[in-house]
């Protein structure tokens, strides 16, 4: 016979207490070791992702460490990689750092500077490095914070065949003006060819950092400067951005809208590569990875767009009597300051940015070739590369003359700038604002906005940022 | 011995209801009250990540300065209280009207129940991805329905016009939500007694009268609940905001939610993003307040 049992109060309320103390002790997060050998690597989801997603097993087998890699956009990167700083909470051993937060990353140690990783270490090669690509990207007083997986600069892609049926002959070594380009889009646009109504070009539209990508490389180009002195010389961010130089680049960059589908006022990086790849533009200046992306129908699609085999490049436009300048972007790792694993770490971004593994990304073949932005110059004259690639050559002369902190310099209110310069701009292509206005109202934001944040009077000590100081910087780390 | 004195309820300390209701309390205030506090706090202070990882200081007002001058906040208010006033009107006409249907016994009505909620389980940012797709010039559904009907359309696309993003905006979370109120405001109606509604059948009131004197009126508790939670949650938009337009072109689609976003997780500035969620609570929180004063008035 069975007998029921007699539980009291008592014996519920201790098994209750048992039952959550064990539970808690289950639940308490168990804290990375060193000898943990699974390093986690949040980046962001650019091509350059999928390469080293697919090349991760090399790593592995070389090293005995496990990856976790994970990409995300760089918007959520950004606000993710800030609250696990400010709170303290470990989320990833290595980092895409973008150039804009360097300085803000560095100076709050939320990346360790790689100095000393670099010096103790020959294999980095640092000597085989675009100077330009360095101090855009990588530097910040003096220090590297990170290192380039993917480098990018700006260039001009046409569609050849509808050029050669237009009787337009693009100078592809560089010999033209921003006046001769705008002529050139104006004749290419409103004509059919194919079957399709033909835009002369296209424009990325969207605010804020879209249009801001687009338009600062046509306004460096044309030698304007956001600020009176920086990141030489003695800092004063007064914005000089309100000039005769800003506003006629303003201008050539409304009379290109002009010469694009209306509905380019909203598109971001990818939907103006994507449409020029549609094969219903003329010509159009962009990032240089558009090069091969707009070769396919699609995001990591793996066929081919209409366009794949047609598609020409050239070198950008200048402004008579000024130097080029071009925008040098894209994306480094950093390790982050509250990692574990810093060796490990370091490991695997020497892995990911040297010239072996950069080569095997580029002729990792799995959505067709999907990478070819190289920081280091010896990959840009080698033969297998620019049989797939053929306009390495071009992209390193663009990497030379690339100066990113004068396209869009670094100061610490960046973003903040950004998302400023970026509305303005756009309400300048939907016809809210005229050019003058559009310059005149972000200067005084600008200003605003940086005396609000004690940058003007700057202060603080000023670091003379040149390029030469990066030449030396990697002599002395070579 | 007296048996009504020995089955006399034991008086509790007077310390236990408090007891017992000290971790409600508790809770309210870690969760409400706190963040509310902190950022209070915080918006008194210059503190933008991007310059320092801690506060810089104490600046009084100057964050409020900053919001209320820049020209920002005023635009945002005014983009927000048009979404909010009129896509809460919009979606309680028409959710009452899909309720009123609901409430007829005709075939297919379970599956149509069924299925008017999904709109409403989707997330946000999922619809949103789904509009661009719809709102796409090259061959959206939308722009060609309205192309085949013959309404014109700006060259610039739906959402590339500020004339019609904001609508466009408003009309995809009219598509999300306005099934909400439909399945809050039907439940309400079944809950109407049939003997009212039958008396009134009786005395010969029209459809109309029914809706507007008996329908309505009882069910005014509930719709005026589901329309409260709708005007703050609609005074948040910003995922849709996010997808479809990130707050352009221009400014035209910048509401209060979107531009703290921009303020807090894009710009970083901590401290006039606290002030902007102040500003916001005070809005908001006069309008509900109106709001309950006049609704609940009578029932009170």
């Amino acid at each position: 016979m069975m007998t029921t049992p007699k539980i009291s109060r008592r014996t519920v309320l201790k098994s209750g207490a048992a039952l959550a103390g064990t539970s808690a002790l289950g639940l308490k997060p168990r804290r990375a070791s060193a000898q943990d050998k699974t390093l986690r690597v949040l980046l962001a989801g650019d091509p350059f992702y999928y390469a080293i997603e697919g090349l991760a097993d090399q790593f592995q087998q070389a090293t005995g460490i496990k990856l976790q890699i994970e990409a995300i956009s760089l918007e959520a990167l950004q606000a993710r990689l800030t609250s696990s700083f400010i709170s303290n909470q470990p989320d990833a051993d290595v980092i895409s750092v973008d150039q804009m937060w360097l300085g803000q990353y560095l100076e709050s140690k939320w990346i360790l500077p790689l100095n000393e990783f670099i010096k103790a270490d020959k294999d980095t090669d640092i000597a085989d490095y675009v100077p330009q690509a360095l101090y855009s990207m990588n530097t910040w007083r003096g220090q590297v914070g990170t290192l380039p997986v993917a480098t990018y600069g700006q260039t001009v892609l046409y569609y050849k065949d509808y050029v050669e049926q237009a009787g337009v002959k693009i100078p592809t070594d560089g010999s033209w003006s921003w006046a001769d380009y705008l002529a050139i889009v104006e004749k290419l646009n409103g004509k059919d060819f194919s079957g399709a109504k033909m835009a002369g070009t296209v424009v990325s539209g969207q605010q804020p950092a879209p249009v801001v990508h687009m338009f600062t490389q046509l306004a460096a180009s044309m030698g304007t400067h956001w600020f009176k002195q920086f990141p030489t010389g003695k800092w004063d961010f007064e914005p000089t951005i309100d000039s005769p130089e800003t506003l006629e680049a303003l201008k050539t960059f409304q009379a290109l809208y002009k010469n694009s589908p209306p509905e380019a006022v909203g598109y971001n990086w990818f939907d103006a590569g994507m449409r020029f790849a549609k094969g219903d533009i003329g010509i159009f200046y962009w990032w240089t990875p558009y090069a091969y992306l707009c070769k396919k129908d699609g995001y990591m699609t793996g066929k081919d767009s209409v366009i794949a085999d047609k598609i020409g490049i050239a070198r950008l436009p200048t402004a008579p009597g000024k130097k080029q300048v071009v925008s040098i972007g894209g994306h480094s790792l950093g390790i982050a300051g509250n990692t574990q694993n810093r060796d490990a770490a370091w490991q695997f971004i020497k892995w990911a940015t040297s010239a072996k593994t950069q080569k095997e990304m580029a002729l990792f073949n799995k959505f067709g070739y999907q990478f070819s932005d190289f920081a280091r110059p010896s990959l840009y004259k080698d033969p297998d590369l620019i049989k797939i690639y053929p306009h390495l050559p071009g992209q390193l002369a663009d990497l030379e003359e690339g100066n990113g902190k004068i396209v869009r310099p670094p100061c610490p209110v960046y973003t903040t700038l950004e998302g400023i310069y970026g509305l303005n701009l756009n309400k300048v292509l939907s016809g809210e604002l005229t050019p003058e206005q559009c310059l005149k109202e972000t200067s005084v934001f600008f200003q605003t906005i940086l005396k609000g944040n004690f940058l003007i009077p700057y202060q603080q000590a000023s670091y003379d940022d040149t390029l030469d100081a990066t030449k030396a910087l990697m002599a002395s780390l070579a | 011995m007296n048996s009504t004195l020995a089955h006399r309820p034991r008086r509790l300390p007077a310390f236990i209801p408090w007891l017992l209701i000290s971790p409600s309390i508790i809770l309210l205030v870690a969760l409400i009250a706190f963040p509310l506090l902190f950022a209070l706090k915080n918006s008194f202070y210059f503190w933008n990540l991007q310059m320092s990882p801690t506060p810089m200081g104490f600046i009084g007002w100057g964050n409020y300065e900053m919001a209320l001058s820049g020209g920002f906040f005023f635009g945002a208010l005014l983009n927000t209280l048009l979404i909010t006033v009129v896509g809460t009107a919009i979606e309680f006409t028409l959710g009452l009207a899909i309720a009123l249907l609901l409430v007829h016994k005709v075939p297919g009505m379970n599956m149509t129940r069924a299925l008017l909620i999904m709109p409403t389980t989707i997330a946000p940012i999922v619809v949103g991805f789904l509009f661009r797709y719809m709102y796409d010039p090259g061959g959206g559904l939308i722009p060609w329905l309205l192309t085949s009907l013959g309404i014109p359309l700006p060259p610039q696309g739906i959402l590339g016009s500020s004339t019609t993003a904001l609508w466009a905006v408003l009309f995809a979370d009219i598509w999300q939500w306005t099934p909400f109120f439909a399945i809050v405001l039907y439940a309400g109606l079944l809950s109407i007694p049939p003997d009212i509604i039958e008396a009134a059948r009786i005395d010969k009131a029209s459809p109309w009268a029914m809706l507007m004197r008996i329908k309505i009126p009882l069910i005014k508790k509930t719709a005026m609940i589901v329309i409260m939670l709708r005007f703050m949650q609609l005074f948040n938009t910003f995922d849709l905001v996010l997808v479809l337009t990130k707050g352009g072109p221009g400014a035209s689609t910048r509401t209060l939610g979107y531009s703290l976003y921009q303020y807090g997780l894009v710009d970083f500035n901590i401290g006039l993003a606290s002030a902007m969620t102040w500003l916001m609570v005070i809005v908001v929180n006069a309008i509900i307040a109106l709001l309950v004063f006049f609704a609940f008035k009578e029932f009170d």
